[in-house]
């Protein structure tokens, strides 16, 4: 899932010309880029229609600083910085507290109806396949959602992802043992989560 | 080595992420511990969940949205029309503008009229303090009649009714009172009196009234204008007919004037041209020059023409 270095050198090019004021060369970037921002900031905040507002607010926001961007770095890397900041503003917002209660099976996950419409109808699996993926889907974003913030982030950084740990220390600014570390409890509190959510592994 | 530290390791060993020499501790151990072995299939079974999570697509209006901002973004000027306006959108602009507008056509409009101004003012006023007068005098009539009327009637009053009355204590007291009041009527029937000189006094102050924008007029005047009167029966015609005789000999009228009784006409005019207008302007009437009409003046000089009706 790294990024290639062409794709790398495609980005610096289009980055090049919207600093020159090309808006068109910033639009192949946002088509390029919006799936997996939304991913990781859906991921994050756990709520759709926030990802979507995350991501416009991260685009603006890289359009305004893109002169601030180190043509070393990767862009991608970079917006997902901004995405990932602009997610933990919200989550702060929307009072941490209600997002870490402990997932219930009574409960629907909070994206679930959202999630289940922009479901993609891959290979045509049947109707009870489709929503025991869907289910299973749920829980285990329910499960996230009940997460720490920091634990939140190397998850979803290292396993939804699949980032480096270089990627993801030059992102979250904290040396790789500690992701390490952090990402071994993460795992842990997860594993425990889906274990009561699911029944068994 | 123990399950906890073991179960701590393992995360890293799934990723191959981990020493040669913890290997193959963690790899002992599992291969004697349960729990450890459970714990090991648990993690990674939790890891392969969070692979499987499929990645979301965003709306279809995304990409749209995104740049309708950006565009907005791109255009600074407008962003801070947009911000400086923004409960009124557009509305604000528009009407700073159309009063800008009206205020520009006031006072255009305004500067353009005024000279017609002036020159409609004065009859207004004039007419307005005629209506006045002539309302005051109709009232002072009636007012002497009524005071009259008043006074003959009091006094036949007091002759008759309080004649009999006039025995008593209250006698004295009540003439005291006719006393006071007979020269207060008096007095006001001598204020009512000269409402038969109302008029003339009305008269006086209606020529009054206009004549005094005159010094004004003789002030913005140049003094070296020559000044006729022209003494004539009508004074429009005559007025037209002496314009009209101005122009012939090349003058230019630059200002006329209407104050009560009389046109001013000012005009500039060839001095040399000076004796064909006065025998010209004769012919609508009598004209008197104010003074001497000095023939040693040379170049365009400024006359003044007063047309009067004839006495």
């Amino acid at each position: 899932m790294k990024e290639n270095k062409h794709a790398t050198d495609e980005d610096h090019e289009l980055v090049s010309l919207c600093r020159r004021g090309d808006v068109d060369a910033f639009e192949v970037l946002v088509r390029k880029h919006q799936k997996r921002m939304l991913t990781i900031a859906f991921r994050m905040v756990g709520n759709y229609e926030d990802a979507c507002e995350i991501i416009q607010d991260a685009f603006v926001s890289a359009y305004k600083n893109i002169k601030n961007f180190k043509e070393k770095a990767s862009f991608a890397t970079w917006l997902y910085t901004i995405v990932l900041n602009l997610s933990r503003n919200r989550l702060r917002q929307l009072n941490i507290g209600r997002n870490r209660e402990a997932f219930s099976m009574d409960d629907p996950a909070p994206a679930g109806q959202s999630l289940s419409k922009r479901d993609p109808a891959s290979d045509e699996p049947s109707i009870l396949e489709k929503i025991e993926k869907k289910d299973v889907q749920q829980k285990v974003q329910g499960c996230i959602n009940a997460m720490e913030g920091e634990f939140k982030e190397v998850i979803i950084l290292r396993d939804v992802q699949g980032f480096s740990y270089d990627e993801i220390s030059g992102m979250l600014k904290i040396p790789e043992g500690t992701i390490k570390s952090r990402l071994s409890r993460a795992r842990n509190v997860l594993r425990e989560c889906l274990k009561k959510v699911m029944g068994d592994l | 080595m123990e399950c906890h530290a073991v179960q701590e390791k393992l995360s890293a060993y799934i990723e191959g992420d981990i020493s040669s020499q913890e290997r193959i501790l963690v790899d002992e151990h599992l291969k004697s511990c349960v729990k450890c072995n459970g714990f090991l299939a648990e993690l990674k079974k939790t890891i392969s969940y969070i692979h499987n999570l499929e990645d979301i697509e965003p709306p279809a209006w995304m990409t749209q949205k995104i740049m309708a901002k950006i565009k907005a973004e791109a255009r600074p000027e407008k962003g801070i029309w947009k911000k400086l306006f923004y409960p009124l959108h557009i509305k604000l602009p528009v009407e700073a503008v159309a009063v800008i507008l009206i205020a520009i056509t006031t006072v255009y409009i305004f500067k353009t009229i005024q000279p017609e101004t002036k020159f409609a003012k004065v009859p207004s006023e004039k007419t307005s303090s005629q209506i006045f007068l002539e309302q005051r005098e109709t009232s002072q009539r009636k007012q002497a009649d009524k005071l009259t009327e008043i006074k003959e009637k009091g006094s036949k009053k007091g002759f008759e009714a309080e004649q009999p009355l006039s025995a008593g204590k209250s006698e004295t007291a009540d003439m005291e009172t006719k006393q006071s009041k007979a020269p207060e009527l008096f007095a006001k029937q001598d204020e009512a009196a000269p409402s038969a000189a109302v008029p003339t006094k009305g008269e006086l102050k209606r020529e009054a009234l206009p004549a005094a924008p005159q010094p004004k007029v003789s002030e913005e005047r140049k003094k070296d204008s020559i000044d006729f009167i022209v003494n004539v029966k009508d004074r429009e015609t005559a007025g037209k007919e002496i314009a009209k005789a101005v122009r012939q000999l090349n003058g230019r009228i630059t200002r006329t004037e209407s104050l009560g009784g009389k046109d001013i006409l000012t005009a500039e005019i060839d001095s040399r041209k000076l004796r064909d207008l006065i025998e010209t302007i004769k012919f609508s009437g009598s004209v008197e020059e104010k003074e001497k009409v000095s023939e040693g003046r040379e170049g365009v000089i400024e006359i003044r023409i007063e047309i009067v009706n004839e006495p």
